[in-house]
């Protein structure tokens, strides 16, 4: 803040006291009022309180700067010659005469053709003389009356009228319809007529110029399916709204069917999959024993239950599964690191299960040479007299009748396997339920099941042709 | 009745046969002198070893519960033989139950048994087709007689020593008339099951093979 500041505010004229001060001071902005008021006159415009700012903004006070933003287009300098454009005669094609604009001078030589004359290509319609029809027409019969092939439809035509088809035809290049509209020659002709006359004249002729030429059968024209066909397209055309409206609700049906018989189809799979695991080719003999059975069973148990956690899982994240195998070896680093009781203790949750199973296994066994052991001293056939058995597994404990032990089902299928039994006159309890007969009966039984199922799946594709037919 | 405390051999069992059934006659001049008028059959129902051997080292008693129109229905039969007589004019349930001896520690078994006094079944006289379950012998005593096997599963060891110290499963190798059944009889169920198991197989191959071309179509 300088002196001047203070008169400033007090509002007092400091003209004469600065001239008091005069070459006392070495500040060039106070050194002498005449001198700042003449050589400083534009820093002198920055006064009181906005030099106060300029001051806050220090030495470095970024630059204002205007630019100017009105941007104008360029100015057009081309300096070249207008070209020409004249409106100049052409030949569309050898009748007719138009004319258009063209680039460039005026040619010399005449109406030129137009620039498109080379996409005006026509079909080469083949061309004969009344002696060559006659002659590929009729070959064999050239020489005899031709009252034989007279009831022919061909014949009622005149050379002069196939001609004048043929001249029709290449005028409006097979354009049938056209042509149709046009023909007025004779009897009324029906469109089907003229192409068959067409294609069998056609066919002819190049019969007899290349017997061996393989797109003949191209030619071939079938008057009887086209009338067909157009019938048909004709009654397609002409329904009436409600019979579109049922026409619709039946493809809507047809699909909601379709989409059933995807979803049987889907699920009969999995039966065939499941009928078929324990391979059928092979020999059964090694499932005759009731060890083979057993492991049979366990078999198609496990088979089922990973093809139903396979079918109903989620499918799994790959991404959760790493981090989870993440998670488990960090875990592992910890305890390795840390307490070895700890990990001891986990090890064991873990294997607890293991353990248990293992344990229980070895019990089992224990258990089978104990009673094993105890049977000793018997020999096969004194057992079979005493009636004891050691079956090695683990079935409930207690008394029981041995025919109570024998399978039952749902009521509607036990009703259908008693229906399978009587037709095989079988009885539904064995007259003796031994040990072996319940065995063989078990066996028997489960294959009635089997059988019955795959009726139900052969009736139900029964049922489904019958729809789909 | 103080429970035997012992263990049960594991993954063992022993079977028994036994035969239950009844047998019934037409009641003729000579009439029980208790016998209700109208009562007209005289039956027996029974539980007794295939070759009637002594049961009683097993079966401690058999209880026969009766249709509830009999004087004290419930009738408990505690020594061998293990059958009960009485006089009556109708075919209904028994309900039989047999307790097994204090040393088994088994809970008794019970089932029913249709008291059979008419030949139903018109095969001829003495034969039994198989799954049929009465006959009728020269007699005219109508039969109907069960064969079945009681299986102690896992018997415990005092238990167990009584069992092989009797043998107890023998049965007649051959069919007689008085009791059909035998190892024979065993021999051709099995046969008959067997037969019956070809067919029931190439119906399922026959099946199967259907299928597969109706799927291929």
């Amino acid at each position: 803040m300088s002196g001047s500041d203070v008169f400033d505010v007090l509002n007092i004229k400091y003209k004469g006291k600065i001239s008091e001060h005069e070459g006392t001071t070495s500040n060039p902005i106070s050194s002498s009022s005449s001198a700042v008021a003449v050589n400083r006159p534009a820093k002198m415009q920055v006064t009181g309180m906005q030099r106060e700012l300029y001051n806050l903004l220090g030495e470095n006070q970024p630059p204002i700067v205007i630019q100017p933003n009105t941007k104008f287009k360029e100015k057009l300098n081309n300096t070249n010659k207008a070209s020409p454009w004249i409106h100049s005669q052409f030949t569309a094609n050898k009748y007719v005469t138009l004319e258009h604009w063209t680039k460039g001078p005026k040619s010399e030589d005449g109406i030129p053709e137009s620039n498109f004359t080379k996409y005006d290509i026509h079909l080469s319609i083949p061309e004969f003389s009344e002696e060559e029809y006659n002659s590929f027409m009729n070959p064999q019969t050239k020489s005899t009356e031709s009252n034989e092939t007279d009831n022919k439809p061909e014949h009622k035509w005149s050379y002069v009228e196939i001609l004048y088809l043929f001249g029709l035809c290449r005028r409006y290049d097979l354009s049938w319809f056209v042509i149709y509209d046009r023909y007025n020659f004779g009897e009324e002709k029906s469109l089907e007529d003229l192409k068959e006359m067409f294609y069998e004249v056609c066919r002819k002729y190049f019969l007899a110029k290349d017997p061996n030429d393989t797109t003949l059968s191209l030619l071939d024209y079938k008057k009887d399916k086209e009338v067909e066909r157009k019938k048909y397209l004709k009654r397609l055309l002409s329904r009436s709204a409600a019979e579109i409206a049922e026409e619709e609700a039946l493809i809507i049906e047809s699909k909601k069917f379709e989409m059933a018989a995807k979803k049987t189809l889907s699920e009969r799979e999995s039966i065939l999959r499941l009928l078929d695991s324990p391979n059928s080719d092979q020999s059964v003999a090694q499932y005759m024993s009731s060890q083979g059975i057993a492991q049979l069973y366990n078999n198609l148990l496990s088979d089922k239950a990973r093809k139903r956690k396979h079918e109903n899982g989620i499918p799994e994240n790959p991404w959760m599964k790493q981090q989870q195998q993440f998670a488990q070896q960090r875990h592992h680093q910890l305890q390795q690191g840390g307490d070895k009781r700890v990990d001891a203790n986990s090890m064991n949750k873990k294997n607890k299960k293991q353990k248990y199973d293992a344990q229980t296994a070895m019990k089992k066994k224990g258990d089978a040479e104990y009673a094993e052991q105890l049977l000793q001293q018997f020999n096969d056939e004194e057992r079979k007299a005493l009636g004891v058995t050691a079956h090695g597994e683990k079935l409930s404990p207690g008394v029981y009748l041995r025919s109570t032990k024998i399978s039952t089902f749902k009521p509607a299928l036990q009703n259908k396997v008693v229906t399978v039994l009587q037709e095989i006159d079988m009885p539904t309890r064995p007259a003796m339920p031994s040990y072996e007969v319940i065995l063989r009966y078990e066996k028997l039984l489960k294959r009635i099941v089997t059988l019955i199922d795959l009726k139900k799946h052969l009736d139900k594709l029964d049922a489904e042709k019958a729809i789909t037919k | 009745m103080a429970p035997v405390v012992s263990k049960r051999i594991k993954t063992l069992s022993v079977r028994r046969p036994i035969l239950y059934g009844n047998t019934a006659k037409k009641l003729g001049e000579i009439r029980p002198a208790n016998a209700p008028v109208e009562h007209t059959h005289l039956w027996t129902i029974f539980i007794k070893g295939p070759q009637n051997e002594n049961i009683s080292y097993f079966i401690k008693k058999v209880v026969f519960k009766l249709h509830e129109t009999y004087p004290n229905p419930t009738r408990v039969i505690e020594h061998p033989p293990f059958e009960l007589t009485e006089t009556g004019w109708g075919e209904f349930d028994i309900n039989v139950k047999i307790y097994f001896v204090d040393e088994a520690n088994e809970k008794m078994i019970s089932f029913y048994h249709r008291l059979r006094l008419h030949p139903y079944t018109m095969s001829a006289t003495g034969t039994k087709l198989p799954g049929t379950d009465i006959t009728i012998t020269e007699s005219g005593e109508v039969r109907s007689i069960f064969y079945d096997e009681v299986v102690f599963n896992e018997p415990n060891e005092n238990f167990f020593k009584i069992l092989m110290s009797t043998p107890g499963n023998l049965l007649p190798s051959n069919k007689t008339e008085d009791c059909i059944f035998s190892k024979q009889l065993e021999r051709e169920e099995i046969d008959r099951i067997d037969m019956a198991m070809e067919k029931v197989d190439k119906e399922i191959e026959e099946l199967k093979q259907k299928l597969a071309v109706g799927i291929t179509e």
